[in-house]
């Protein structure tokens, strides 16, 4: 690692105003976790990092309302999985939190970070998309919101300019709603997923009225697999649905191979776990089951 | 031994589960590592490495690296030349050059080093380096090498060390760095007799140490003398490999060795030392060698392995005839190879009694990071073939594998296969023992939906490296305090706890009073290196050998001072008695070699090739996904024959600590390559068991036993518990779901792809 110049700016708009769109090599760091083992392995060398810890603290709060939850992208992901609101209005979230990194991880890195990152083998994305989450983003001509499904546009990268920071999640209330999300490693179990699923379903007695079902870590970037969620629409929950669920992920999700699988392993994978995901999910007595 | 207020009850002192002595070191930070260690004027160097695997050197180019502020040299092999001659190190051969000279044999092979003020200016000036190659076809697999006919080294250069390699110095056109064979009875003649006959291919795979304090070494260097503070399992190696390069006597030559975290066999030998030398010379300054995580990957590794096992049965189920052919990927540099070759050769048949066996045992260079010992010596990689091979058998024959291996179980005081009659090796009994904690004879639920349910069994036997040598030193000071001078490197086993044990009990004082003087090859006496579990039989000899010394001076000083016969006067007032005031020492010492008969050079065969063998047997229960492939190790049972336990606690986390090692080689861990690139160097991508990867039920425990001729009736420990893990574990998929695997790691994939191959499904290839 070589030197490089450190702003430490005290607001979320100065921030912006640091950042460059032109020039790689400044970027925005919040909790570090990524951007260090980057620049440790030489793959990203800064002329200038924007650390993002001293700006407002609002931008480290979680806000809980009628309409939802509003989580600033400072929160680490250590205060998401401990927070008595997100536990009770998207308790998937607080689930996912215990088996996403490690504690020392969670404890610094950020929900803004997980997400600008772009790397598909996170968890938090998948799940922020299946809950039908939006981001608030702020560049120097203002701010704008956008559907997380809308902000990965590839491996490792995002629809945010250069000089875009976010400065919000925006989770909507879930009702009824019920949800699973289920990390599939193929070495060590806290390794990075093989592959992630995430299910949001709202449904009447037995009957699913809504599907969100996202994959992420086998896919280039965490993708909604809008051809399984047709199959549900509508349907009892059977064997025979989970299966064809299943068959409809597989056959729509682009999968990438690497040290954790080859297309055709995680493509039944894929196959398996949309059913047991949807069936987990569906299990689930209402939002607050654990 | 009194002093008045320290006096220990005999025998107390073994058999106690003390802590580790230096635990609140290390967990308050205040234990120092050479990895974090930083001497006054201290210069750092960084690696520019290999791209490619093979190919001649055409041209460095170095000048940019040059130009960068706060780099004082960029070392290329020519400059290393100009202060070590002939720069060539190894233990086995003298085959590994200190920088890449004229060729590079491995993708990461260190080409040049930057010396500079701190290691991010280092690392900058590095990365200004730039090498063009010219290509050479490569060879990365170890069977291919053995008859491909691209050479990795243009002849053999055998160290004169090991009189057994000197016919093989010059040779040249070969991948063939050393065979070992071993023939006992008549093969042919006995398999072309046999009833039922059975051949099996197994393979292992390239993985890693991964100590948590990469590979360190600093180097001070002045003409006088040189110090080299290393993070070493090996000291004396060191120093006696380095005063050679010096052409220097060993007393020029220092080498301290602080706390060493961890090591598992990757930290033998010479590693870092030999550069860390050259650069120090070059820039007349101490210069540190620090590895990172990453580089850890081009560093040493496990040995692959290919081994092509053949048995012959007669009717009743006996094994006859055993035929074993052992390929070892070695890797572009022997480093220990040729000895593990050996050293697990002689057991690769197993602890069967069989009449009929023969063994080739053959280490190979290949294009790829060379290869040592790994926490077991070779033996895991052969366990995890004779021990399916057995199970496979067994499952042919429809005979029960327990019992199947039962009547074919070497005993005591029947033969070894090397000849050697058996003594103190506790076979059956550690058997007996691991089925009535699997409560193998009850009932077992194996499932029937999407989960399948397993169990499987293995047994294994290894000899100690020998012949090997131990010296201690204890020095008890005019007050009557204790310190114990020996060059066992502490990494984490406790061997500092064990060897203050054996001193405590021998001078009846608590083993807490007894300081280990940190090692010191000024100060500490030669030890043949902390590996293959012979610190607690070799050293705890010499330290019990050097306290029984020590005492027997304190009763000759007693009776110069005229003490009468049984006093117990205080040492204190001994030493006051004898200069006057609070003065002088006494020194015991104590040197310890087993006895050894060389093998026939003909027949591999010897009475005597090991002073104890080691014994380990596993018993898995598993749960597998017939969905996914995922494997669910529910209970693991570990149980070894360890002698008697000096510290019991310390042996059951040694238990623990080398089976959940081997659960991670048996499981995941693999070193992936893409034309002898490796593609998954980094922890990111290459990972080791956590705590969520233990099995649902551990059980780490030993037999009770009592090693005849060993210190206090102990043996050795820290390998033994990983030999069995991985044949255990795929016994057990066998028995859930009826398919064999012969290839490690057993992970999802694998298991999945073998489950689909067998319902003639299979999953199409990547």
């Amino acid at each position: 690692m070589i030197p490089f110049e450190l702003a430490e700016p005290t607001s979320l708009a100065a921030a912006v105003k640091l950042l460059d769109p032109d020039d790689e090599t400044v970027r925005p760091i919040a909790g570090g976790t990524a951007l260090m083992l980057m620049m440790k392995a030489g793959v990203f060398r800064p002329a200038k990092l924007v650390s993002l810890r001293k700006i407002e603290r609002q931008y480290a709060a979680i806000a809980a309302g009628a309409d939802g939850l509003t989580i600033g992208a400072m929160t680490t992901l250590g205060t998401l999985e401990r927070s008595a609101e997100v536990r009770k209005l998207a308790p998937l979230i607080t689930r996912t939190c215990l088996t996403l990194s490690n504690v020392r991880v969670r404890n610094v890195a950020t929900v803004g970070g997980a997400m600008a990152h772009g790397d598909p083998h996170m968890d938090l994305p998948p799940v922020l998309m299946a809950l039908g989450a939006s981001v608030t983003v702020a560049g120097p001509d203002g701010e704008r919101t956008l559907a997380v499904e809308d902000l990965f546009s590839g491996y490792y990268e995002t629809v945010l300019a250069k000089n875009e920071l976010i400065a919000s999640v925006k989770i909507p209330a879930q009702g009824s709603k019920r949800a699973a999300y289920m990390k599939v490693t193929t070495g060590s179990v806290d390794d990075w997923p093989a592959l992630g699923v995430a299910v949001v379903l709202d449904g009447e007695g037995d009957t699913i009225t809504s599907a969100r079902i996202v994959a992420s870590a086998a896919t280039e970037k965490a993708t909604r697999l809008t051809l399984a969620e047709a199959e549900m629409n509508g349907q009892h929950v059977d064997e025979t649905l989970l299966q064809r669920a299943g068959d409809a992920a597989a056959d729509e999700a682009e999968l990438v191979a690497d040290v954790r699988g080859s297309v055709p392993y995680k493509r039944e994978l894929m196959r398996v776990y949309v059913g047991r995901a949807v069936a987990a999910a569906w299990r689930g007595a209402g939002l607050n089951n654990d | 031994m009194t002093d008045g207020h320290t006096t220990a009850k005999a025998g107390s002192q073994i058999g106690r589960s003390l802590p580790r002595t230096e635990s609140r070191d290390k967990v308050t930070g205040r234990a120092e590592y050479v990895h974090t260690m930083r001497l006054p004027g201290m210069l750092v160097a960084k690696l520019f490495r290999s791209t490619v695997p093979h190919g001649r050197i055409a041209s460095i180019d170095v000048r940019a690296a040059k130009q960068v502020p706060g780099v004082l040299h960029v070392v290329t092999i020519d400059d290393v030349k100009q202060v070590i001659p002939h720069p060539y190190y190894g233990p086995a051969f003298h085959d590994q050059p200190i920088l890449a000279d004229g060729k590079v044999r491995f993708v990461g092979e260190p080409v040049a080093a930057v010396i500079a003020v701190n290691p991010h200016v280092a690392e900058e000036a590095m990365q200004l380096i730039t090498a063009e190659y010219e290509e050479l076809p490569a060879v990365f697999d170890e069977v291919e090498a053995l008859t491909s006919k691209t050479y990795v080294h243009d002849e053999l250069q055998p160290a004169a060390t090991f009189a057994d390699l000197k016919h093989l110095k010059g040779v040249k056109d070969t991948n063939l760095a050393l065979a070992y064979k071993l023939r006992r009875g008549d093969f042919d003649q006995a398999y072309a007799a046999a009833t039922h006959k059975f051949e099996h291919e197994f393979r292992t795979q390239k993985a890693l140490h991964l100590p948590f304090e990469p590979h360190a070494t600093i180097a001070d260097y002045k003409d006088t003398g040189v110090t080299l503070y290393t993070a070493s399992q090996g000291p004396s190696f060191v120093r006696t490999e380095i005063a050679r390069l010096l052409g220097w006597p060993e007393n020029r030559v220092r080498v301290k060795v602080p706390y060493l975290g961890a090591g598992y066999g990757g930290k033998l030998y010479i590693k870092l030392e030999a550069l860390a030398l050259a650069l120090s010379m070059i820039a007349r300054k101490p210069v540190k060698v620090a590895l990172t995580m990453e580089e850890m990957f081009y560093q040493i590794t496990k040995h692959p392995c290919t081994f092509r096992i053949k048995s012959g049965l007669d009717k009743d189920g006996r094994i006859v005839a055993r035929k074993c052919e052992v390929y070892w990927n070695g890797g572009a540099y022997a480093d220990i190879g040729p000895r593990v070759t050996q050293k697990a050769g002689l057991t690769a048949s197993g602890p069967y009694d069989i009449d009929h066996v023969s063994i080739d045992s053959l280490a190979i260079y290949t294009n790829v990071t060379p290869a040592g010992a790994l926490r077991g010596f070779g033996v895991p990689q052969l366990v995890w073939a004779y021990e399916s091979h057995t199970d496979m058998m067994a499952r042919a024959l429809d005979l029960d594998p327990v019992a199947f291996r039962r009547k074919n179980l070497m005993r005591d005081g029947g033969q070894h296969t090397t000849s050697q009659v058996l003594k103190d090796a506790a076979v059956e009994k550690v058997m007996d023992a691991v089925l009535d904690r699997m409560s193998w004879s009850k009932p077992f639920d194996k499932g029937a939906s999407v989960v399948r349910r397993g169990r499987g069994f293995a047994i294994a036997i290894k000899a100690v490296t020998t012949p090997t040598t131990s010296v201690a030193i204890v020095n008890i000071a005019a007050d009557g305090s204790v310190t114990v001078y020996c060059s066992t490197i502490d990494m984490g086993q406790g061997s500092n706890t064990v060897m203050a044990q054996i001193a405590g009990e021998v001078l009846n004082i608590p083993a807490e009073s007894v300081k280990m003087a940190p090692c010191d090859t000024d100060v500490t006496p030669y030890d043949m290196g902390t590996l293959g579990s012979r610190s607690t039989f070799h050293m705890g000899h010499a330290v019990r050998l050097a306290a029984q010394d020590a005492l027997a001076k304190l009763a000759q000083l007693k009776r110069d001072v005229g003490e009468p016969e049984g006093s117990n006067i205080p040492i204190a007032d001994l030493f006051k008695k004898r200069y006057g005031m609070q003065a002088g020492n006494v020194i015991g010492s104590g040197v310890y070699k087993p006895d050894y008969v060389s093998p026939d050079p003909e027949t591999g065969l010897t009475p005597n090739v090991t002073p104890f063998w080691m014994v380990s047997g596993v018993g898995a229960e598993v749960a597998v996904d017939t969905q996914t492939g995922h494997v669910v190790i529910e209970k693991l049972i570990n149980i070894i024959d360890c002698g008697k336990a000096i510290n019991p606690k310390l042996v059951e986390t040694q238990i623990s600590g080398a089976a959940l090692m081997h659960l991670g080689f048996a499981m995941f861990e693999k070193m992936h390559f893409d034309g002898g690139q490796v593609t998954n160097a980094s922890l990111a991508d290459y990972k080791i068991p956590g705590i969520r990867d233990l099995p649902g039920t551990m059980e780490n425990l030993t037999v009770d036993t009592i090693q005849n001729n060993g210190p206090f009736g102990a043996k050795g420990v820290g390998e033994v518990a990983t030999f069995c893990v991985a044949p255990a574990i795929a016994n057990a998929i066998d028995d859930a779901v009826g398919v064999r695997l012969t290839e490690l790691p057993l992970n999802p994939e694998t298991v999945f792809r073998a489950i689909r191959a067998k319902a003639g499904r299979p999953l199409e290839e990547a």
